[in-house]
């Protein structure tokens, strides 16, 4: 468990480390940074680490490991149908619950002049995540390629860009990356290892990713249907 | 500065975090009744949720107070500069250090290594999603700096992703899109997002927000083009990874099965020690998140290794 600490320390300090000598360079030689603006990002910094610190630990020991379970068991024992039913009902629930598509409601409130309320675009944003995280699961299970899924999705967004309003292209694409925070990528991934460890022998890397890849599109498509109709 | 800075809003992070967390709080909880896991393992899952919570929110809260107004700071700044194409090799560095701080970027990586059996290692991948956001991030400033619209960039890089992925190895496809998602994190957005946003505002003609949101699409889009193009170049182990992994996948379904079969009462204990402890109380230290260099051949033997321990239990 130490062994495993040091090592998770050590890869900390490894990310939060480039970006703070960077920062602290420019803010050092290229820019004149006041002292208290300059105590305040180093202050940060020392929360940034700590923070990933506790985080990584906690991923490891708790939501790898119960992601996993719920995958495995999710696919051994329900019926297919439950199946897909609990993977839209997790899609929806986890993007609600994400931080920054609140955000992302507000920005849209902005651009749309008031035309799309928060509610409305957090729904259609958790629609589109539902609907691609239980067709993600059913390709699994059905063996298509995820090539003619992305493929499909991606070219449905091209040809619906063409007909969204401009401000809505950036932030329909932006929709797609805000989703899946922190909390739900570990999740989603472990879902994805213990859903395909089950499978038998059929499934290999390409089937235990993909899944928030997937779940990506499903949220441009949701906001650039909505600039079409309000924009 | 004082403390109180530190702390500044801290109770929206918090209240932030425990909303992103409640679904996975909910299905510890229909967990506990479901499963009826033994109780010194229900209160390692738990601590796990409590530190991944706290960690979080730190790491939100130093992002917000230290990395925001640094990154808001340096490019107006550098914006008003009378060469402001600085900010695209500036673009660059920090786009790329950048992604290195983003916690969801180290969790993928080392599942994509534990998962392909160390074929394909996590530092290639994370190094990866680096250059590949630092480029775009180079490529967006570009696009502040000179005024370029926005889809002249973004159409063409998905036309450009999807034409990639006919030809890309399915894993290596499966692999970029999550990558995608996995970038955009709250260090890049945060940070990245306050350095556009003051660059273009110091830029006459820019729209701190339409300018400020493309970049957000751009980081997205990176990983999926690189993560492709870094399977065209990776050697062609594609058939050995798979088959080993087959042969995992196989073994573990026999287990599971087993324990199905055999188990009465209490659910799964041997499944979930395992996945829980991972073999970390043996003596083989957990291979997928430890960094040393092993060959790739020698990875593929212990993976199967990792399975008959399951098998044992």
């Amino acid at each position: 468990m130490f062994k495993d600490m040091k090592e998770i320390l050590l890869e900390v300090l490894m990310s939060i480390g480039p970006i703070v000598l960077v920062i602290v360079l420019i803010q050092l030689f290229m820019i004149s940074t006041p002292a208290s603006m300059f105590w305040q990002f180093i202050a940060g910094s020392v929360l940034v680490t700590s923070g990933l610190f506790l985080f990584l630990v906690g991923v490891r020991i708790s939501l790898l490991p119960i992601g996993e379970m719920i995958g495995s068991e999710l696919v051994s024992r329900g019926s297919l149908l439950f199946l897909l039913l609990a993977a839209f009902v997790f899609g929806f629930v986890i993007t609600v619950a994400e931080p920054d598509v609140r955000v992302l409601a507000h920005q849209v409130d902005i651009a749309s002049r008031g035309a799309i309320e928060s509610g409305l675009l957090i729904t259609a944003v958790a629609l589109g995540v539902g609907f691609f995280v239980s067709l993600a699961i059913l390709r699994i299970i059905l063996g298509i390629p995820i090539a003619y899924l992305l493929a499909g999705g991606y070219i449905l967004v091209v040809i619906i860009s063409f007909w969204t309003p401009p401000d809505f292209v950036a932030i329909s694409f932006d929709a797609g990356g805000v989703t899946t925070g922190p909390m739900a990528v570990p999740f989603i991934l472990a879902l994805g290892v213990g859903a395909t460890s089950v499978m038998g022998g059929k499934s290999g890397i390409a089937d235990v990713f993909g899944l928030i890849g997937l779940a990506s599109i499903g949220p441009v498509i949701g906001v650039m249907i909505l600039g079409v109709i309000f924009g | 500065m004082s403390f109180s800075l530190l702390l500044k809003d801290f109770n929206h992070v918090l209240v932030e975090v425990l909303t992103a967390i409640s679904p996975v709080l909910v299905l510890f909880f229909i967990f506990m009744v479901v499963f009826k896991l033994p109780k010194n393992m229900l209160l390692k899952l738990f601590k796990g949720v409590v530190f991944a919570f706290a960690g979080l929110a730190l790491f939100l809260q130093g992002v917000k107070v230290g990395f925001l107004p640094a990154g808001m700071q340096m490019g107006s700044i550098f914006g008003s500069l009378p060469h402001r194409w600085v900010l695209i090799p500036l673009g660059f560095l920090l786009g790329f250090v950048a992604t290195l701080a983003e916690p969801a970027v180290r969790i993928l990586s080392n599942q994509v290594e534990k998962s392909s059996s160390g074929y394909i290692r996590s530092n290639i991948i994370m190094f990866t999603l680096c250059f590949a956001v630092g480029l775009f991030i180079a490529l967006g400033m570009t696009r502040v700096v000179y005024g370029i619209p926005f889809y002249y960039i973004i159409i063409p890089g998905y036309l450009l992703a999807i034409i990639l992925m006919f030809f890309s190895k399915p894993s290596f496809t499966a692999i970029a899109f999550d990558s995608g998602g996995v970038a955009t994190g709250p260090m890049t957005v945060t940070f990245i997002m306050a350095l556009a946003v003051g660059a273009a505002d110091r830029i006459e003609g820019r729209d701190a927000i339409v300018d400020g949101f493309g970049l957000v699409a751009l980081v997205a889009l990176a990983p999926i083009i690189m993560v492709m193009l870094l399977g065209f170049l990776y050697p062609d182990q594609e058939n050995n990874g798979d088959e080993a992994d087959e042969m995992d996948q196989v073994s573990i379904d026999e287990t599971e099965n087993n324990q199905l079969n055999d188990r009465a009462g209490p659910g799964l204990p041997g499944f979930i020690s395992n996945s829980v402890s991972g073999g970390r109380n043996q003596e083989e230290p957990d291979r997928p998140y430890n960094n040393n260099e092993t060959a790739i051949g020698d990875d593929c033997g212990k993976e199967v290794s990792s399975n008959d321990r399951q098998d044992e239990t």
